[in-house]
């Protein structure tokens, strides 16, 4: 009861009031054609689609490098290496996302440490723009996001009996049909998990796009900020909020219709 | 004992709840200089004590325009634009500047910004072009420069959501032949869509724009004059230019919210910010620069500030009214035709 209590005060409420806010305007009303004036517009349509693909593909590398790194630290044998790999894996997290965005303009750069190898090697005779691309940003967001997945498939991998594998072997499975039968539908919920909170963090990321982006890779989020403390227009800002939160949503419920068809298979 | 220390305790509650108070909304930089030469002494002449509520310009315009019918804020700092806003919201009273007896010792562009009376300038900035003197070898002299090859990729321009955006852009409407007045900046929209290619990025903030300097990604921009001190700090071989076609000029503003409960407080507060001493201390300490004419300040400050009579002279002001009613058009404009 107190954590359903709690549940509801700080985090439905807020929820329903946002939602609140998008579609009743004080003075004007119910507001709902502002969702359809967001949709009608070529540019938001354009920014919409850049942001979820952007974080669904970073959603995908990150599945793709997290899963063999979360195996690999499920491998090792002893506790204190395990631990340390955990803390390490942590660490970054609880860096402030300010300061490791910014610390990619020191790698990234016109001067920046890229840059000045592939000059030191010949291998190019003038600096490449990396920053302020599309590329930046992946790369900002992909640091940024990777350790949640990997924790959340290391939880997922952990709970796995450790015997179902060994039993799997036995009865003849290959390491592909391992792979695919046991260990993929076994930890479906660390994946949904690690998916939801990757494409979580990089569509409503702000800092990262901002810096790394610059002004020409416009996204949902730096689009949110124009609207709430440019032009003031709050109503657009939490359409856009609700718009996030219902994409996360989507991609929370089409990633576990996914998983739960692995299984039933 | 305990009685008279219950008793003085008592009394300084007591005294501490009846002095006068004056609810300033203003930004959060400088804080110990404002109190040195503002909160002190408006303290010991008027004993009058200034509560400072704190936050960038649209977070202060949206607290106000929440509290538009009971407001607790009593007097405002806004950038000349969002005192723009301000107005159209009708949140501010117009000011009866023969109640401020230094108001006839301020620059003229400072006097009235936004029409109405609504607001005085207390303070002015420029809008230069800063450029690296060891990368750019020939002299910079004109905004058109920015369109010159030799510096291609490596230049920024504002974006059009700070303050100095739109009215950079409706300049960049005048200096190639057009009205800076046409509501759809053509000629400026499509001048800047050329440049894109060629722009490092769009700056945001005075800060970002310096860190792009100190990278190395950008060798000239658009620089506001209350950044330049930081911008010498880096050590680098930098110049200011007052281009040919002039610089902008800004002033940041001080109004009196509609329904202010303290308005004898508040007009003594604007005719103190406005005064030659608080001017002056403001000047010497590099917060603001001074509007008040008889200040004057010694080279080493003034080469930090927007001062000296060529300096003010170049200045160029555009109707912060029309930016209001076509910002939003703007925007969505800049966005299609140059964020992507």
């Amino acid at each position: 009861m107190p954590c359903l209590a709690f549940l509801i005060a700080f985090f439905m409420v807020p929820l329903f009031v946002t939602f609140f806010e998008s579609v009743y305007q004080t003075g004007k009303g119910w507001v709902v054609y502002r969702y359809l004036d967001f949709f009608r517009q070529k540019l938001s349509r354009t920014v919409y689609v850049r942001s979820v693909l952007m974080s669904l593909s970073v959603t995908i590398v990150a599945l793709l490098i997290g899963y063999p790194a979360a195996m690999a630290v499920i491998s090792v044998r002893s506790d204190s290496l395990k631990s340390l790999l955990m803390t390490l894996l942590v660490f970054p997290i609880m860096t402030n996302p300010v300061a490791r965005t910014f610390s990619w303009l020191a790698v990234l750069g016109r001067e920046g440490l890229i840059n000045n190898l592939l000059l030191s090697l010949r291998i190019i005779d003038s600096p490449v723009r990396l920053l302020y691309t599309r590329g930046a940003v992946f790369v900002g967001l992909l640091q940024l996001f990777l350790p949640l997945m990997v924790i959340s498939l290391v939880s997922a991998l952990e709970n796995l009996p450790k015997d179902v594998p060994l039993a799997a072997r036995s009865l003849g499975a290959n390491s592909f049909k391992l792979f695919t039968k046991i260990y993929l539908p076994l930890t479906s919920e660390g994946i949904v998990t690690g998916s939801t909170l990757v494409f979580t963090g990089c569509i409503t990321a702000y800092v990262t796009p901002a810096v790394l982006g610059g002004s020409r890779v416009l996204m949902l989020s730096t689009l949110l900020y124009q609207k709430a403390s440019v032009t003031l227009d709050w109503t657009m800002a939490t359409v856009i909020a609700v718009i996030m939160f219902l994409s996360t949503l989507a991609v929370n419920i089409l990633s576990r219709a996914f998983s739960t068809l692995g299984v039933r298979k | 004992m305990k009685r008279w220390i219950v008793l003085s305790l008592f009394f300084l509650a007591v005294f501490a709840f009846s002095v006068q108070k004056l609810y300033v909304s203003t930004w959060g930089f400088n804080l110990d200089l404002l109190d040195k030469n503002i909160t002190k002494p408006f303290l010991e002449k008027y004993g009058i004590q200034i509560e400072r509520e704190l936050g960038n310009n649209s977070v202060r315009l949206t607290k106000l325009i929440s509290q538009k019918n009971d407001p607790v804020i009593d007097v405002v700092h806004f950038a000349d634009y969002f005192a723009m806003l301000a107005v159209k919201n009708d949140l501010l009273q117009p000011i009866d500047v023969t109640k401020l007896s230094n108001y006839k010792d301020i620059y003229d562009f400072a006097k009235d910004p936004l029409g109405g009376n609504y607001a005085v300038g207390y303070t002015v900035y420029s809008l230069g072009i800063v450029y690296r003197t060891d990368k750019i070898k020939r002299p910079i002299t004109s905004w058109k420069d920015f369109w010159s090859k030799d510096v291609a990729g490596h230049i920024s321009l504002a974006d059009i959501t700070t303050t100095q955006g739109p009215l950079l852009m409706m300049h960049f409407n005048k200096i190639f032949g057009g009205d800076p007045y046409d509501p759809d900046l053509k000629i400026a929209f499509q001048k800047v869509a050329e440049l894109k290619k060629s722009i490092v990025t769009f700056y945001k903030t005075s800060s970002e724009l310096i860190n792009l300097f100190k990278m190395g990604e950008v060798w000239m921009a658009p620089v506001p004059r209350f950044s330049w001190g930081q911008f010498l700090e880096t050590g680098l071989p930098l110049a200011w230019v007052i281009p040919e076609e002039g610089m902008l000029g800004f002033t940041n503003v001080v109004a009196i919210v509609k329904g202010a409960k303290n308005l004898d407080a508040a007009y003594k507060y604007i005719d103190f910010i406005l005064s030659y001493e608080v001017q002056l201390a403001e000047a010497m300490d590099l917060v603001d620069s001074p509007v008040n004419v008889k200040v004057k300040v010694p080279p080493e400050i003034a080469e930090k500030l927007t001062y000296g009579e060529d300096h003010i002279k170049s200045l160029v002001f555009y109707d912060r009214g029309f930016v209001v009613d076509n910002y939003d058009k703007w925007i969505n404009k800049w966005n299609e035709m140059i964020a992507q």
